[in-house]
């Protein structure tokens, strides 16, 4: 069990907000300082010390290739995922409109992707959104129902960052695959925690981030099929074979490098033991407190998410309350939103505003230990006794 | 700012609220404002005498400012007369607070409000004037877009093999106590039952209410069906809340719309 990188909040939370954000490893930071400090990045001054530039650049290309089953020469180095994303729908969507102009993505996609989807019915596409079941699962027969002889493009997250559902993937590339329309897609909320094959799953455009595999912010990539052909967004020197110009971060690619030889040597493990832990969490909740809900699919769902709504409560008081006791969580109601809007993703498994506003949500990673569950089990139930005493919902069911 | 950073006097509010509970009797009045689609719902009890706020309780669905400036507003009004009550604004429980982040703001003009609807229905009540009584449900039923077309494809006027339902998210629209009955035999079948009503409560009787109240019928108040729509069969309808005057969607595999509305016989 890796340590948890020093000073880590101090000790004082117990952190269960992996998916808004983790830690870098710090044998990863380890790893990307020379980067920094000595290999720097010019070819001509490190040939003493063996590595060049190019060398590592290459050496990551192929390591996070071999993570997912690519080819090296199919990883383009971005500055996130969501750079990743704006490349995988504008790139792509721009560069083969002759084709044709339709899109399908899903209901339940990053901010990014609905945003892009947006902007590019604004500039002569046309988008489909598939709606998802109560779960948060994507019907196939709905998917195929909406293709079109003008498709040119599917976008489908992976996984639900937020409820944690897993989507049919190797069904929908293979249905992709035999209609002839690239598939896309983004798969940040799964890196880590499930296995990644594009060639397995007929993916043709992937999105990745550093972060979400415990490597530095501010690094990413698109996996583009050989053979498919985007439109660059960044130009300049014509870096990544003007697919995406840019001096390489090379400090950063290292990082994320280092972080994907990290999961490939503990991701089984770690799998295993975020899921005893999120078991642990659900089975726990569910059993200790009166008119709780899992939210996403019982089964199909990533290790380390736990998504719960309560009856009669409000998700930022609960926040609040956790915070009180050092535990950090999210939600998915709207009073916590810049826009005062509930979570999309709830409203669109079919949830009322009032269940939305309900949520909570716990995500494991790393540098969790057993006793943070443990903890949560322990105040939880008060906190939701507390808050239902003072709710006049909760007590209305009751005298209806 | 971020919307939840909050004075040490909210979080005070927050975590050691003052005033919690209901009240009950003949000198009790309750103000109810907010929605629960907006995500703050707050009851405010007051009990009066001698024209003065004798005592004062709160119930709130919401963030930490709608629990704050609720129980801040029961510190400020206890013991005032029913004229200073109604003078309470939003700015003075922000005050008393030392302050809300801005988007905050309307939790407190929520509370405020709520006080002030106590107050007024006090004042109704001593004027005995009649609580004007609910309209039934009208019996001109008028189709709702999508209605007809999907009839067939995840619209039912008729409902004879239930377990084809299985765990589908369902609407039912009130059409009285057929409507009800059918509710509470759905949810053997399925854990996501939305009944539909554009009143603000329903008209049943009690043994019904009682076995609604412990099933697993959701129900919506004051909401009205406006359109149903989907690609080959029902995915989605639009809910139009007459409270808030606002519409939104909802994600459901079914709507159920009986022809007729049946009441129960009495």
């Amino acid at each position: 069990m890796p340590t948890a990188p020093c000073g880590f909040n101090q000790g004082m939370t117990t952190y269960l907000d992996y998916q808004s954000a983790k830690p870098v490893d710090p044998r990863v930071l380890k790893e990307m300082e020379r980067y920094f400090l000595r290999d720097f990045g010019n070819p001509s001054s490190l040939h003493s010390d063996g590595d060049t530039a190019e060398e590592a650049l290459d050496a990551c290309r192929e390591k996070i290739a071999a993570f997912i089953n690519a080819e090296p020469d199919e990883i383009i180095f971005t500055s996130g995922a969501t750079e990743s994303n704006n490349l995988a729908l504008i790139g792509y969507a721009f560069r083969n409109k002759v084709k044709g102009s339709h899109i399908i993505i899903s209901e339940l996609e990053h901010i990014s992707i609905h945003n892009l989807a947006k902007f590019l019915e604004k500039n002569g596409f046309k988008i489909s959104r598939l709606p998802v079941d109560r779960h948060g699962r994507l019907s196939l027969e709905k998917l195929e129902d909406r293709i079109t002889p003008e498709t040119i493009l599917i976008s489908v997250g992976y996984a639900s960052n937020e409820i944690g559902t897993i989507q049919p993937i190797f069904e929908i590339g293979e249905l992709a695959r035999e209609k002839g329309i690239a598939f896309h897609s983004d798969a940040v909320a799964a890196e880590g925690l499930v296995s990644i094959d594009v060639k397995r799953d007929n993916i043709d455009l992937l999105s990745l981030s550093a972060n979400d595999i415990y490597g530095p912010r501010g690094v990413g990539v698109l996996y583009l099929r050989k053979g498919l052909r985007l439109n660059p967004l960044i130009l300049g020197g014509g870096q990544e074979k003007g697919i995406r110009s840019g001096s390489e971060n090379i400090p950063g690619m290292v990082g994320m490098k280092k972080a994907v030889a990290i999961m490939e040597e503990e991701m089984e493990k770690e799998v295993k033991r975020l899921t005893s832990y999120r078991d642990r969490l659900i089975k726990n909740i569910l059993e200790k407190i009166p008119r709780v809900h899992l939210n996403g699919h019982p089964t199909l769902r990533l290790p380390n998410n736990a998504h719960f709504r309560f009856d009669g409560i409000e998700g930022e008081s609960l926040l609040l309350s956790l915070k009180d006791e050092g535990i950090s969580a999210s939600t998915g109601s709207a009073c916590t939103a810049r826009t005062l809007e509930p979570s999309h993703t709830l409203i669109c498994i079919g949830l009322l505003h009032q269940e939305a506003h309900g949520s909570l949500e716990f995500s494991l990673g790393r540098f969790n230990q057993a006793e943070d569950i443990d903890r949560v089990v322990e105040v939880l139930p008060g906190i939701v006794a507390r808050l239902r005493k003072l709710s006049p919902l909760y007590r209305r069911k009751e005298d209806l | 700012m971020k919307p939840t950073k909050y004075s040490q006097k909210v979080m005070d509010h927050f975590r050691n609220p003052r005033n919690v509970g209901t009240l009950e009797g003949e000198e009790i009045a309750v103000g109810r404002v907010g929605n629960p689609v907006c995500g703050d719902l707050m009851e405010m009890y007051i009990k009066v005498k001698d024209e003065k706020i004798d005592d004062i309780k709160f119930q709130t669905f919401g963030c930490g400012s709608a629990v704050a400036t609720s129980s801040m507003i029961t510190e400020m009004a206890k013991g005032k007369t029913l004229d200073e009550a109604l003078k309470i604004t939003r700015g003075e429980v922000a005050d008393e607070l030392e302050g809300l982040p801005p988007v905050k703001m309307h939790c407190s003009n929520l509370a405020a409000d709520a006080l002030h609807e106590a107050v007024k229905s006090y004042r109704a009540k001593q004027k005995q004037a009649a609580k004007p009584a609910e309209a039934p449900l009208k019996r001109e039923l008028r189709s709702v877009p999508g209605e007809k077309e999907f009839l067939g494809r995840g619209v039912y006027s008729k409902l004879e093999e239930l377990s084809s339902l299985q765990d589908k998210r369902i609407l039912i629209v009130d059409r009285g106590a057929e409507s009800l009955e059918l509710a509470i035999k759905l949810t053997r079948y399925t854990g996501r039952v939305v009944y539909l009503t554009p009143l603000k409560e329903l008209s049943a009787s009690a043994e019904l209410k009682n076995r609604l109240k412990s099933s697993d019928v959701k129900i919506l108040y004051q909401a009205q069906l406006l359109e149903i729509m989907g690609e080959k069969e029902v995915e989605k309808v639009l809910v139009y809340d007459l409270n808030e005057d606002e519409d939104y969607p909802l994600f459901v595999d079914a709507v159920v719309v009986l022809p007729e509305i049946k009441q129960e016989k009495s």
